[in-house]
């Protein structure tokens, strides 16, 4: 009978990846499910902590209310679309830059050409934080409370629309 | 005109091959009926001629541009070059389920035609169940995806091919791909026709080698073609992602393998014929599950075209009948295939693969739970989330680490009660071999991970040279030539796939382990330094290609004592016709590794992203790919030895 029980092994694991798969195609055909943007698995959890080498730094950051963790690079065009709508947020919420694959050199550069709107700045070259984080790419922002609980993820840029409908009305709801 | 006469010709394929399933099935289990067997060859060929027939009118279609055909408005255009209106036709959905039913019925032919040696009752079965597979393709084709829906009114022009699917290797991976999936649905004819007949021997085995040897063949070449598609054509730098629809054509590969393996034991010695049997299942519906994942739009990835969950259902039927029905066999059957079981000696080369199967097996699962885990989760909790690469690098890479150790030993152990102290010699050369660059790697100072990948390689190559020294004696000079005329064409074939995984090995190693990346924006004149290498940008070019249009940055790449190398050129290409860009790498290619350098977003104020790698050894993957697949082929049609094969009594 034992020996049975292991011929009856594959047909077992067959059914349960049937069963996984028939109620998921009946969900994406009931259109219940959205296969293209994964929701960060950060969403409620406390934010990975920053350990990483600091480029510059200002008095502002005590790091007590809410802040945005904003991900970019000197070499990516979309921060620099960006640039204005960071800079018009830093005057609400204090906000932490995390330069991605960068170089010190470079990331100085770019802050001085398209103003830094960043309380802290750190340098993660290897990109192995962005990777804990869970991050796409760059830009990446991500909304923290005062706990460093991660409250929103939005992966790209924050363009005009964006700022209006996301970023603002869950700054509202924090105040 | 030419249209209709396709669709009518898959028609009397459908019809032909539901007779080819059935009568001669029933007439083998009636011993008054038993004439009626004759009639599967003949209707093989008729189902044939119907497939190949109806495939030849939609390459016609394509090839004129007949717009009047739904499918061809969607995927062609006037304007494109012939090649690419050719391998249009297979590059969407409908195209492609047509040319899997082609290459269903090139085997089925080809098979019908020979292996003779089996006696007429299996070989009537095996082409019955092998027709079920056909039937269920068919109507796949004709009820959800009919390639020959006419438009009306035609339009005027195609709606063009996707741009990143125009290039020669694309248009070469689906049909190998399909070699080697549909190569598998043979096997698992012969598996379930094996256990319906309660018969599985030497001839069983002898008759299967070749089918499973070409599927497996173009199989590894089929997935080396796409990985080096997504190389130098998508422009991301790398070669293996872990993507889904990857990971679908790789869990078909290991099952082959270890099919591959086990059926030499069946062929030897009538050992592990229920393994045999369970892996020719498992093969093709692994493949079949791999094609309900990228056609159903199931899971997230990167290769998702031509997705539709509809379809899926469709799939997934086929998938319940065809792998839930041979599996409750395997179950009622199975335990009688391995009560006969020899039983062999604890060193023995059967024990060799039956650890080699283990570990292709295991492989296997992980990736399976690494695919399917995160379905699972979300269909129970809701949660979603991604498995990605640090999950296969923890789990798939040690256990390929374990089974490539254990290619080294298997292969010198005898048959049926091998002696390690006849290796010994060979198993002392190898061990001195992995401790001398074991070393030397040391010394230099090699990362752990890299010290191990090293070892590993070394120990097999050290095994596979040993061994093949140790046989021909190539001190003695007298008979060498006899010596190496007589070693059969399998034991060449292995020893030369094994070496493709030493040279695989070395260039996953070394693309894994020592790869350097920079990503810069740069003004005309910056200088951007990647390990032994710096790279000069110097300008943009506007040009014009045959259909698009480029954006070309011009790098000169120095050494690092400062010699020009040679200039590189990426290009962002945009195509006006299908409103698309796409990025080509400009790749210098050499023994040593790869300068890979990509043109990102940029204009003339802000300056240009640059993306550069430098890949050590980057192509030892695909010429290690290469030489495995010749080893398959040296073993599957070498000379072989002039021993006659036994044969069934009963024989076609």
């Amino acid at each position: 009978m034992r020996r049975r029980l292991l011929f009856i092994l594959p047909l077992a694991i067959f059914c349960v990846v049937v069963i996984i798969s028939a109620i998921a195609l009946q969900e994406t055909i009931m259109g219940t499910r959205d296969t293209r943007q994964l929701p960060s698995i950060l969403i409620g959890k406390t934010a990975p902590a920053l350990a990483l080498p600091v480029l510059t730094t200002n008095q502002r950051d005590k790091r007590t209310g809410p802040v945005l963790v904003n991900f970019f690079a000197s070499w990516c065009a979309p921060c620099r679309a960006e640039a204005p709508a960071l800079s018009a947020l830093s005057e609400q919420i204090p906000i932490i830059g995390i330069a991605f694959k960068d170089k010190a050199g470079d990331t100085t550069q770019f802050l001085d050409q398209f103003g830094n709107p960043f309380s802290t700045v750190f340098m993660d070259e290897t990109g192995q934080t962005a990777r804990q984080w869970g991050a796409y790419g760059v830009p990446e922002t991500f909304l923290l409370d005062a706990d460093r609980t991660v409250l929103l993820r939005h992966a790209g840029p924050i363009d005009k629309q964006t700022f209006d409908t996301v970023i603002i009305p869950a700054l509202n709801t924090l105040n | 005109m030419i249209a209709e006469i396709g669709h009518f010709a898959l028609i009397i394929a459908l019809v032909t091959s539901i007779l080819q399933a059935s009568v001669p099935l029933i007439a083998t289990y009636h011993a008054g009926l038993n004439d009626y067997m004759r009639l599967a060859v003949p209707l093989q060929l008729l189902s044939a001629a119907g497939i190949i027939i109806s495939f030849a009118c939609l390459l016609v279609t394509f090839i004129t541009s007949d717009f009047s055909v739904a499918l061809v408005a969607q995927h062609s255009h006037s304007l494109k070059p012939m090649l690419y209106k050719i391998s249009g036709s297979w590059g969407n959905h409908e195209g492609s389920l047509l040319l899997w039913c082609v290459i269903l019925a090139l085997y089925g032919t080809v098979f019908a035609c020979s292996s003779r040696a089996l006696s007429r009752t299996t070989h009537s079965r095996i082409l019955a169940i092998h027709a079920m597979v056909s039937i269920a393709f068919l109507s796949f084709s004709l009820f959800t995806s009919n390639p020959f829906e006419r438009l009306s009114p035609a339009p005027i022009d195609g709606q063009g091919l996707n741009p990143v699917l125009q290039d020669v290797g694309l248009a070469l991976h689906p049909p190998t791909l399909y070699l080697g999936y549909v190569g598998l649905s043979l096997a698992f004819a012969f598996a379930v026709a094996g256990l319906l007949d309660g018969r599985i021997d030497k001839i069983w085995a002898q008759a299967l080698k070749p089918y499973i040897t070409a599927a497996w063949c173009a199989l590894t070449a089929g997935i080396a073609l796409g990985s080096w598609w997504a190389y130098y054509e998508l422009g991301w730098g790398g070669w293996w992602f872990w993507d889904p629809v990857e990971n679908a054509s790789l869990m078909p590969w290991l099952a082959a393998t270890a099919l591959l393996h086990s059926t030499n034991v069946v062929a030897a010695k009538e050992g592990f014929r229920s393994w045999t049997v369970l892996l020719a299942i498992l093969g093709f519906s692994l493949s079949l599950i791999g094609t309900f994942i990228v056609r159903s739009g199931l899971l997230t990835s990167v290769h998702s075209f031509a997705s539709d969950p509809a379809r899926g259902v469709f799939i997934l039927g086929i998938l319940m009948l065809a792998i839930g029905l041979p599996l409750c066999l395997y179950v009622w059957r199975g335990p009688q295939l391995a009560a006969k079981n020899t039983t062999s000696f604890m060193v023995s080369r059967e024990t060799g693969l039956l650890i080699n199967n283990a570990l292709l097996l295991v492989s296997t699962a992980i990736i399976l739970l690494g695919t399917f885990y995160p379905l699972g989760l979300e269909v129970m909790t809701g949660a979603r989330i991604t498995v990605g690469p640090p999950y296969f690098a923890a789990t798939f890479s040690p256990v390929m680490g374990i089974a490539v150790f254990f290619m080294g030993i298997g292969p010198v152990l005898a048959w049926h009660r091998g002696r390690l102290s006849h290796a010994s010699l060979l198993f002392i050369i190898c061990g001195l071999s992995v401790g001398v660059a074991a070393i030397i790697c040391f010394s230099l100072g090699i990362k752990p991970a890299a010290l191990a990948g090293i070892s590993l390689a070394i120990w097999l190559l050290a095994s596979i040279v040993s061994d093949i020294i140790l046989r021909l004696k190539p001190w003695r000079i007298a008979g060498l030539g006899a010596r190496t005329l007589s070693l059969p064409a399998p034991q060449w074939g292995m020893w030369c796939a094994h070496f493709g995984m030493v040279i695989f090995l070395a260039g996953a190693l070394g693309e894994g382990l020592y790869q350097r990346e920079a990503i810069q924006r740069v003004q005309p004149g910056s200088v951007i330094s990647l390990g032994p290498y710096s790279i000069t940008f110097k300008q943009i070019l506007s040009l014009k290609g045959a259909n698009y249009q480029t954006q070309t940055a011009e790098l000169a790449l120095f050494d690092d004592e400062g010699n020009f190398l040679s200039m590189m050129m990426p290009e962002k290409r945009f195509y006006p016709a299908e409103k698309q860009v796409t990025t080509e790498a400009a790749i210098r290619s050499s023994l040593l590794g790869d300068v890979y350098a990509v043109l990102g977003d940029g204009d003339d104020d802000k300056g240009y992203t640059i993306r550069l790698y430098h890949k050590p050894l980057v192509s030892w993957i695909w010429g290690g790919a290469a030489i495995m697949v010749l080893g398959g082929a040296i073993a599957a049609f070498g000379r072989r030895r002039k021993t006659p094969l036994p044969y069934h009594e009963d024989t076609v």
